[in-house]
């Protein structure tokens, strides 16, 4: 019974995310179709990235509130390099990651030298990253077009580059979390930090990498959003933290650390994803579409509690 | 005290770079403080720039204190900020209200302490300054008027009866209501059907985002009404994507920089220009006539352009 108690969670998320989708199909004319779901699909790797990116965040128990701002600092780097400086990508593209890689490691090196919560710092880094994308605009939308756009038009079967990125991101971070020694010493660090230490894990350089690869992610995100878009918006991602959190909350990632999957924070990315297409499709008020995905995350999160008392029961 | 003040007061405005060093406690000339919404939009930052230069070029004849709030809804910062233009005793106040109704009280100690109240961008609520007693002028451009414009000439390249959507600014923000319904005025009077009409909440991804549902839900849509340029070229981008870029007209709003390429291509058919860069210096130039006239205040208009292909500057 044990073997297959994994699976539970995954028919969990997945009934939900058919019931979301038997919804939006019935009450709208068109929801239904291959299109729908192609655009859905190209227009989550942003959020597939930085969802896995915090999901490694929350496993250490740390969290990170800087990726929307991260996102909007990094994208507005290359929107520079390439419609100013007129950099080829691959180099503009680099710099956009520097960008995010820079800030990640900041908020990790200065939660650790000073003991801070990473709470605290990221809400800093929110405010720093902002201004920063604020300032290398001007606070003007970068038009890019062309010279951006090319990365996220090359199609299979209609699908963009990105999300075939997006997706072996996800994968590999799985892979990392439940099949390295990085992996199982994220997760020990989040369940009991002093026992890690005590056990010779250095809990430091694993909060620092963790941060880092979630600033590098955001900015993968950044990029990627330029990409679709064609500009950079130095308004972008604002709240994305906040979707990013809930997503990863949505696939049973604990906020006190020590537990969480990356594939499971992906279903939750899924499930949001459908939701804002679905109250787009029907033409929902701001003020239902608020409150429904309000509701719908606050729905998930009481689910996955009962389910957790059934497992400790069983 | 109020030496310290004024020695605050300027030793910030030497510090931002943005006004002459003398104290003002040792000039005549009337002293205005331009107080402004959101610095970190475009929008705004134009305005600032516009004023800054008009002070420059007519220092003689007043000094200039303009501040922003960080949060475009930063209602209680900006009271703030009246309150302490009135404690230093300037002569006007040009305001930007994050709120038209909630300013109203704060403006009316000012007006009560003989400073001139100029309302400019967004527009007091006339039930409100009627309850307190007071007449604060608006010096502005219609914003229904301005989109009136805009639907008119898309409607002109439609037939009767064709579908159309409206992508709406922000629900609770004045000029975005009435975009909204100036859009419709047009749309109604041209006999097209407006079967779409949702918030993105002025933000490029989201409109994005909303596009692309209304597209999949609405495909025999013939033109999109967004009511800022940002919400366009996330409209241009979702129908790109969609292979819809030629069939389907996209329309915008306040003639952003980003978006100038896009109008040549007839990407964007139409955007209005409502002159953000003098929106500021016509409410400074109403103010300094009224501190010469003391007459009556009555509101002013100011110019709103349609921008097409053919009315663009190179």
């Amino acid at each position: 019974m044990t073997r297959y108690r994994w699976l539970a969670d995954y028919v969990g998320l997945g009934l939900a995310l058919a019931v979301l989708i038997g919804f939006f199909g019935l009450a709208t004319n068109h929801f239904m179709s291959a299109g729908t779901f192609r655009n859905i699909a190209n227009q989550i790797p942003e959020m597939m990235v930085v969802a896995a990116g915090m999901t490694f965040v929350l496993i250490i128990g740390g969290i990170d509130l800087s990726v929307g701002s991260v996102l909007a600092a990094s994208g507005a780097v290359l929107g520079i390099c390439l419609a100013q400086f007129h950099w080829p990508l691959p180099l503009a593209f680099l710099a956009c990651l520097a960008t995010g890689f820079v800030c990640g490691v900041a908020n990790g090196v200065v939660s650790v030298a000073w003991r801070l919560p990473s709470f605290i710092v990221t809400l800093g880094m929110l405010e720093i990253a902002r201004g920063a994308a604020y300032l290398l605009t001007h606070s003007q939308t970068q038009y890019i077009g062309r010279p951006v756009e090319r990365l996220a038009e090359a199609h299979v079967f209609g699908l963009s580059l990105p999300f075939f990125a997006a997706v072996a991101v996800v994968l590999a971070g799985q892979a990392a979390l439940s099949h390295t020694l990085f992996g199982r010493h994220a997760l020990a660090v989040g369940a009991n930090a002093e026992a890690a230490r005590l056990s010779g894990i250095r809990v430091p350089a694993i909060t620092i990498a963790v941060f880092a690869l979630s600033g590098v992610l955001a900015a993968a995100a950044g990029a990627i959003q330029c990409a679709r878009l064609g500009a950079a918006d130095p308004n972008a991602g604002s709240g994305f933290e906040l979707q990013a959190i809930a997503a990863a909350v949505i696939g049973g990632t604990s906020l006190m650390g020590g537990r969480g999957s990356i594939v499971k924070s992906f279903f939750g990315v899924l499930i949001i994803a459908v939701l804002g297409a679905g109250l787009f499709t029907l033409g929902a008020q701001e003020s239902t579409k608020r409150i429904v995905t309000g509701g719908v995350i606050v729905a998930a999160v009481i689910f996955d509690y009962y389910r957790h008392r059934l497992e400790a029961r069983a | 005290m109020r030496m310290l003040f004024v020695m605050a007061a300027s030793a910030a405005l030497v510090l931002c770079g943005c006004g002459p060093s003398a104290p003002p406690s040792q000039t005549a000339k009337p002293r205005i403080a331009l107080i402004m919404k959101s610095l970190a939009n475009e929008f705004f930052l134009t305005m600032e720039k516009g004023a800054r230069t008009h002070q420059a070029a007519h220092a003689d004849q007043y000094e200039l204190l303009a501040n922003g709030i960080k949060d475009e809804l930063d209602v209680g910062r900006q009271t703030q900020l009246v309150e302490q233009m009135i404690a230093q005793r300037v002569d006007a106040i040009v305001i930007a209200p994050a709120d038209s109704k909630a300013l109203v009280t704060a403006c009316k100690k000012a007006l009560d302490a003989g400073i001139v109240v100029v309302n400019i961008d967004n527009k007091f609520d006339d039930g409100v300054l009627a309850d307190k007693g007071i007449q604060i002028p608006f010096v502005g451009p219609d914003n229904r008027k301005g989109a009136r414009m805009v639907g008119e000439y898309v409607a002109k390249r439609l037939q009767a009866g064709d579908p159309v959507a409206i992508v709406e600014g922000v629900p609770t923000a004045f000029n975005a209501i009435q975009r909204k319904l100036g859009f419709e005025d047009a749309l109604t009077a041209a006999g097209m059907k407006i079967v779409a009409s949702q918030s993105a909440g002025w933000e490029m991804e989201t409109a994005n985002r909303a596009v692309s549902a209304m597209i999949m839900e609405h495909p025999e849509l013939k033109a999109i009404l967004c009511a800022n340029d940002s919400m366009a070229l996330g409209a241009v981008a979702a129908l790109k994507a969609a292979n819809k870029a030629d069939s389907v007209l996209v329309a915008g709003f306040d003639n952003i920089s980003a978006v100038h390429d896009l109008v040549k291509q007839g990407k964007v058919v139409a955007t209005a220009d409502q002159h953000a860069d003098q929106l500021a210096v016509f409410g400074i130039e109403y103010a300094l006539e009224m501190l010469v006239r003391k007459g009556a205040p009555a509101d002013r208009e100011t110019p709103v352009d349609l921008i097409t292909a053919e009315t663009i500057q190179p």
